[in-house]
């Protein structure tokens, strides 16, 4: 088994004639959090719809070893690269449980299931203790949270989060940071793709920086914070 | 509980299937009709009511039926059965072409993209010489109301069983999960134009089947009728009266809804569609989510279920 999970390289993707992104790197080891963070536009969006294969790019795109640029979205997902899409895309009427079982909505083991019910409760005492309620009832915190654990239920190998820390509370975005290092202390990779560039360097090992569809930094985050370009634009001293 | 649902089906289908035999003339007429249009609203039910696509191209599915079965039986001396195949044959065919690109629509775009649907396929029909243009076609005669009736019945039970199964089902758990949030359940690895697809043709095969059944009962077709919007409209109040996205709300609409229309038709004929339209708009104010739902609100909260309701509506 290789140690890199996943890995693009040489990545050109866009929507009609409009390339949005040009000649995108970007690799992720086993058990590592990496970051991806730049500012609105940058093409953070697109680069994870090239990922999950619902927008066409060519390049280099493998993970967990088999070649993506082929497979349907549905396959992508099978291998276990699961979204926490930005702005949460919960089922609103729906309750907090039936939301997580539709995170599971692909896997046919039993048992398999129910650990991950007991794992997510575990995590998100919150969330069980709200399992009958409606989820669009719930703050933006509490729904973040059901937004990941249905993703968790999933059983992924890697856990891509867009843009977690949207509209949250600064506490409620430690909370839910503490959250994703311990599911990675358990095996599950995480690719946390933020605007929060404080945030997200909390927690990563390494990141990438990204402007106008390019990749313009990358490293361990100790380095990238005391770089003097990224400094400059997304830490504001 | 099981037990019980099982025999309580057992014996309301048996009830429904004596009818012919213990029933007037015009009552096994008005159940033929009344069996069929449930059909059609059991079948928008799957499109409209479980996925959320607010289909006005079923029509057009019925319309297929009963000019595929008209078609083979009136210009190729086929028999009815392979009229039946023929027209669902080409329900489907249409729901899969038609489907493909008309179900990335969403919501009213959906709606206003079926509902030219049926006013082009009724031009169409009414410029093919093989279907009669626009003088229709006859069908050989065929008297006998009971069959037809029990040949209704027949089709609802099975259309309604399969509405069960889809409900209880993987397939009909993703296509509610493309009614609450598409987005969502494309993320959670829904097959969702697979799905959609697939919800359509069901829809349009069990609607084309009533279509020839009703074409053979009545054995006389012509565009206008067969490609009728207003049939459509019905299908889908029927539908959303009863209970949009349950089992058997759509049923129980659809024979209510033809009940009260009968009546009406028959006493105060002049003011029956001013009344009938009333009849709906305090449905869907007091009752968005049909009748079905009433029962089980008006148990947990008494009457402030309607008045949630009304609130929910933004009035």
């Amino acid at each position: 088994m290789s140690a890199v999970l996943l890995e693009i390289a040489g990545l050109v993707a866009g929507y009609g004639e409009a390339p949005v992104l040009s000649d995108v790197g970007l690799r992720v080891d086993r058990g590592e959090i990496v970051t991806l963070v730049g500012s609105n536009g940058a093409g953070k969006t697109t680069l994870l719809r090239a990922i999950s294969r619902t927008v066409n790019a060519a390049g280099t795109l493998r993970f967990d070893g088999h070649d993506l640029s082929h497979l349907t979205p549905e396959r992508v997902f099978d291998l276990g690269l699961v979204q926490v899409p930005e702005g949460r895309q919960l089922f609103d009427r729906m309750s907090v449980e039936d939301n997580l079982r539709m995170g599971a909505y692909r896997r046919r083991d039993r048992q398999g299931v129910a650990q991950s019910f007991d794992y997510v409760y575990r995590l998100f005492p919150r969330l069980k203790e709200r399992r009958r309620q409606i989820a669009g009832s719930m703050s933006g915190g509490e729904q973040q949270m059901c937004a990941i654990g249905r993703a968790l239920m999933a059983a992924p190998k890697l856990l891509v989060v867009d843009e977690m820390s949207l509209g949250l509370a600064p506490v409620v975005v430690d909370q839910l940071l503490a959250v994703l290092s311990e599911v990675r202390s358990q095996g599950v990779t995480v690719l946390l793709v933020e605007q929060d560039v404080f945030a997200a360097f909390e927690i990563a090992d390494r990141g990438y920086v990204m402007e106008t569809g390019r990749i313009i930094r990358e490293g361990a985050v100790a380095e990238l914070a005391e770089d003097a370009e990224v400094r400059r634009a997304y830490l504001g001293v | 509980m099981k037990i019980r649902i099982i025999f309580i089906v057992v014996v309301v289908l048996a009830l429904l299937a004596g009818v012919p035999w213990y029933g007037s003339a015009s009552i096994v007429q008005f159940g033929i009709d009344a069996l069929l249009t449930a059909t059609l609203a059991q079948g928008w039910n799957l499109i409209g009511g479980y996925a959320g696509y607010p289909s006005f191209g079923n029509s057009v599915f019925y319309g297929l039926g009963t000019y595929g079965t008209a078609i083979a039986m009136a210009q190729f001396g086929l028999p009815f059965w392979a009229g039946l195949v023929v027209g669902g044959i080409l329900a489907v065919l249409c729901a899969l072409l038609l489907g493909i690109p008309i179900l990335r629509l969403r919501g009213p775009y959906f709606a206003i993209a079926t509902l030219g649907l049926a006013a082009a396929m009724g031009a169409v029909i009414a410029n093919l010489g093989i279907a009669g243009r626009n003088n229709g076609l006859i069908l050989p005669l065929f008297r006998g109301d009971a069959l037809f009736y029990e040949l209704a019945l027949g089709l609802l039970a099975l259309t309604t069983l399969m509405i069960y199964l889809v409900s209880e089902s993987r397939f009909g758990a993703g296509l509610i999960a493309i009614r609450e949030n598409e987005d969502a359940a494309a993320v959670m690895g829904v097959n969702t134009t697979l799905y959609k697809v697939m919800a359509l043709a069901l829809s349009g095969f069990v609607s084309a089947l009533a279509g020839g059944i009703h074409a053979y009962w009545i054995t006389f077709i012509d565009p206008g009728s067969a490609f009728d919007a207003t049939l459509n409209v019905k299908m889908v109040i029927m539908a959303v009266f009863g209970g949009p996205g349950t089992v058997l709300g759509p049923i129980i609409g659809a024979f209510l809804l033809s009940a009260i229309s009968e009546v009406l038709a028959a006493k105060i004929s002049t003011v029956a569609g001013l009344f009938f339209g009333g009849v709906i708009v305090l449905a869907v104010v007091f009752m968005p989510k049909g009748l079905i739902d009433v029962g089980y609100g008006v148990r947990r909260l008494g009457l402030s279920y309607f008045v949630q309701n009304i609130r929910q509506n933004r009035l």
